[in-house]
């Protein structure tokens, strides 16, 4: 054999030998002529990559952690011909080949990030609407005391339910004693009107167009799809790591999406188109929200800030005034009086402050 | 032929960023269109380049850890910590908005410090994952610490080095610093470490005397300037302009300062740590000065938005060229004596801390 010669370590001490390798039936022995020392036989078999590195090859033994056998430059082609191949990118990527592995991932990534988004509004409306009133139910309990109640009070949102949403879809609405101009629609098909919102609202048609919309959010279990969808994209972009992640995950499940919140105007147009409580009056209010000199600071404590405000939203419901429609006002001027004076007359209503927050 | 004696630094660093951007680029690229899942891999193939082409004595350090295993720790922390967190976040909002609110801090703050347990506990396991996948001479590190105690020595002594307007910090720093490579060990020896904070502490009180400093200088400033400048022609306007200004640096200013001695405390305290770290016969040094690392740094940040972000994939390869070449070690090895480990090694990587996003040096 020649004298071509590998560096070796034998895995048990650092005392690094300069061998000659001595084929020996199915693999090898090796030598250290200088003291002597001989290895015990070595199968080719056991033989796996360490590293490449340059002209640098290593090669370590599947069954002895720490033996390793190495060379620069070229080893004889009878050797070579027995030494292992090295992995590259990882294995299933060297299977493939870098460029074609790429865009397979690349297909199977679309298809992921596609599913993450659409899956949910497939998936929400197989969740058994029973689950759905638990959860929500679980989650929300009596809101902390933080809902109010007075006799007229009650009546006046009651009188306005039953204009809107006559036919109970969404199994509860309340008023909660919560200053932010805003309207939530929570698991369970709960809807809660903010304080905020009534004393901001000049006129109860614009808090029946808020209702109205919120109900399209109960119709088409829209709070169910962005549960899942949060819970989906975070297991997902989970992989992604890091605040990129974490960004992206809150840009996607902040709103229910354009289509779920066209779609919910849409009903509430059409309640209030069939309860004739006139449309105009929610335009004038999206145009109040949005516009002139509040900054978006004052934006964020809003509807607006879940619902985005578009010329498009605020036409669309300019134009559902239809011209020679008895249009009347949602509420007589004392159910208005006794719905937005409820939370100031409740005397047991917790504050917003008051508990917990 | 069995000892080695060790003439300069005893490390050093042979890579090539030529050689390094095509592993960079690919792994970059991957990492991409598998949405993040390939970094495990992509790390590992890094680290094997870094390793590989770090020498110290007569041969080159290996890496042999691998992207399974770090995929793997990854989905137990998921499995472990995720999903307890997804619910006690729903849960904690639930128990908000019902009102009880007292229970939801009490539960919000036993995550926290359960967090925080975890970061110790992560720590010292990455620190021991990385040395048994460190190999020299076919020789390996490791621990045979879990890190537990760690874990609650990290919870402890960090609270306390809170205490007193955060005099104790540095100790705290140095001796979890020491505690955690006391328990390493590599081969049959065990690491040594007596890094001492006493000498850290004057760059550490910069961080008081700063603000005071600062505000000397700010009230003397603004007494200088206010005569001048009514003495100014743009009258009004301009003065307010050039106080916007002045402010604005003044500002600026302060943060540069905190950053500068941060990264002078920072410099002297790794110098002090690494220089009370020994190996049986082994003394390590660090040799990066504040300035040193200043243009790390200024280089680093250069370097990112020269390329708009891009370059922020050579980050590590810069970092660890930066650790190497200023680490040095002195005295004398024996390879005979230096025989295999036996403790015991992982199947999983470091997921604690890739989570929770921690370093481990």
């Amino acid at each position: 054999m020649s004298d071509f010669r590998f560096w070796h370590y034998d895995g048990v001490t650092a005392v690094r030998r300069s061998v000659l390798l001595h084929p020996a039936g199915a693999g090898f022995v090796l030598e250290e002529p200088e003291s002597g020392w001989i290895g015990a036989p070595t199968d080719w078999s056991d033989l796996t990559v360490v590293g490449t590195e340059g002209s640098r090859s290593a090669y370590g033994h599947s069954a002895i952690p720490g033996w390793r056998m190495g060379f620069s430059g070229e080893a004889s082609p009878q050797i070579a011909a027995h030494l292992p191949r090295g992995e590259r990118y990882g294995r299933w990527i060297d299977r493939f080949g870098f460029w074609q592995a790429a865009g397979a991932f690349t297909l199977v990534a679309a298809l992921i990030v596609w599913g993450a988004l659409e899956a949910p509004g497939v998936i929400a409306p197989l969740v058994p609407q029973s689950w759905e009133n638990r959860m929500g139910d679980a989650m929300v309990g009596d809101f902390g005391g933080r809902f109010c109640h007075t006799p007229a009070g009650d009546a006046a949102l009651q009188a306005l339910v039953a204009q809107i949403d006559p036919h109970r879809e969404a199994r509860q609405v309340a008023l909660a004693n919560i200053p932010m101009v805003n309207a939530v629609t929570l698991p369970g098909g709960r809807i809660i009107l903010f304080d905020g919102l009534l004393q901001q609202a000049g006129s109860p048609d614009e808090v029946a167009g808020v209702l109205g919309h919120e109900l399209g959010h109960v119709r088409h279990r829209d709070t169910m799809t962005g549960l899942i969808r949060q819970l989906g994209l975070s297991v997902v972009l989970g992989g992604a790591g890091g605040n990129v992640g974490g960004y992206l995950n809150g840009v996607l499940a902040m709103s229910y999406g354009r289509d779920a919140e066209s779609a919910a105007d849409g009903v509430a147009i059409d309640r209030m188109g069939e309860a004739r409580v006139s449309p105009a009056a929610t335009a004038a209010f999206f145009e109040r929200l949005g516009g002139k000199d509040d900054g978006t600071e004052a934006r964020a404590m809003t509807w607006l800030s879940s619902h985005p405000l578009s010329a498009d939203r605020r036409r669309r419901f300019a134009a559902a005034v239809k011209p020679g429609v008895p249009y009347r006002p949602a509420l007589s001027q004392a159910q208005w009086q006794a719905l937005r004076g409820s939370c100031a007359a409740d005397p047991d209503v917790a504050k917003f402050w008051g508990r917990g927050l | 032929m069995d000892q080695e004696r060790i003439g300069g630094d005893g490390f050093a660093f042979e890579g090539n960023w030529r050689d390094y951007a095509p592993i960079a680029f690919t792994n970059l690229l991957l990492t991409i269109v598998t949405l993040g899942i390939y970094r495990f891999w992509a790390t590992t193939r890094t680290r094997r380049y870094l390793w590989a082409n770090t020498r110290f004595i007569d041969d080159r350090l290996e890496w042999t850890g691998t992207g399974r295993e770090l995929f793997l720790g990854f989905l137990m922390v998921l499995v472990l910590i995720g999903i307890p967190f997804l619910f006690l976040q729903f849960g904690a909002q639930a128990l908000v908005l019902q009102g009880h609110g007292g229970l939801a801090a009490i539960l919000t703050l036993a995550a926290f410090v359960t967090i925080f347990y975890m970061v110790g506990l992560a720590r010292f396991r990455a620190l021991r994952y990385r040395l048994s996948r460190t190999w020299w001479h076919g020789i390996r590190g490791g621990s045979d610490d879990q890190g537990f105690g760690y874990g609650l020595s990290y919870l402890w002594k960090t609270a306390v080095g809170s205490l007193v307007l955060g005099l104790m910090i540095p100790w705290s720093m140095m001796s979890l610093w020491n505690e955690r490579w006391n328990k390493m060990s590599f081969g049959p020896h065990m690491f040594q470490s007596a890094g001492n904070d006493g000498p850290t502490f004057r760059r550490f009180l910069l961080f008081y005397l700063f603000p005071i400093a600062a505000v000397v200088l700010g009230v003397v400033f603004a007494f200088a300037a206010a005569p001048m400048g009514g003495l100014q022609p743009g009258g009004n306007a301009g003065r307010l302009g050039a106080m916007v200004l002045v402010m604005g640096l003044f500002v600026l200013g302060i943060y540069a300062g905190l950053g500068l001695i941060a990264l002078a405390f920072y410099a002297k305290f790794f110098r002090e740590a690494v220089a009370g770290l020994s190996l049986t016969g082994l003394n390590f040094h660090f040799h990066a000065r504040t300035k040193d690392w200043f243009l790390l740094f200024l280089g680093d940040i250069g370097l990112v938005i020269g390329t708009l972000g891009i370059g922020a994939i050579f980050l590590q390869y810069r970092h660890w060229k930066f650790f190497v070449t200023h680490m040095g070690a002195t005295g004398t090895i024996y390879t005979d004596e230096l025989t295999q480990s036996q403790t015991k090694t992982s199947r999983h990587g470091e997921g604690l801390l890739d989570a929770l996003d921690v370093g481990a040096f």
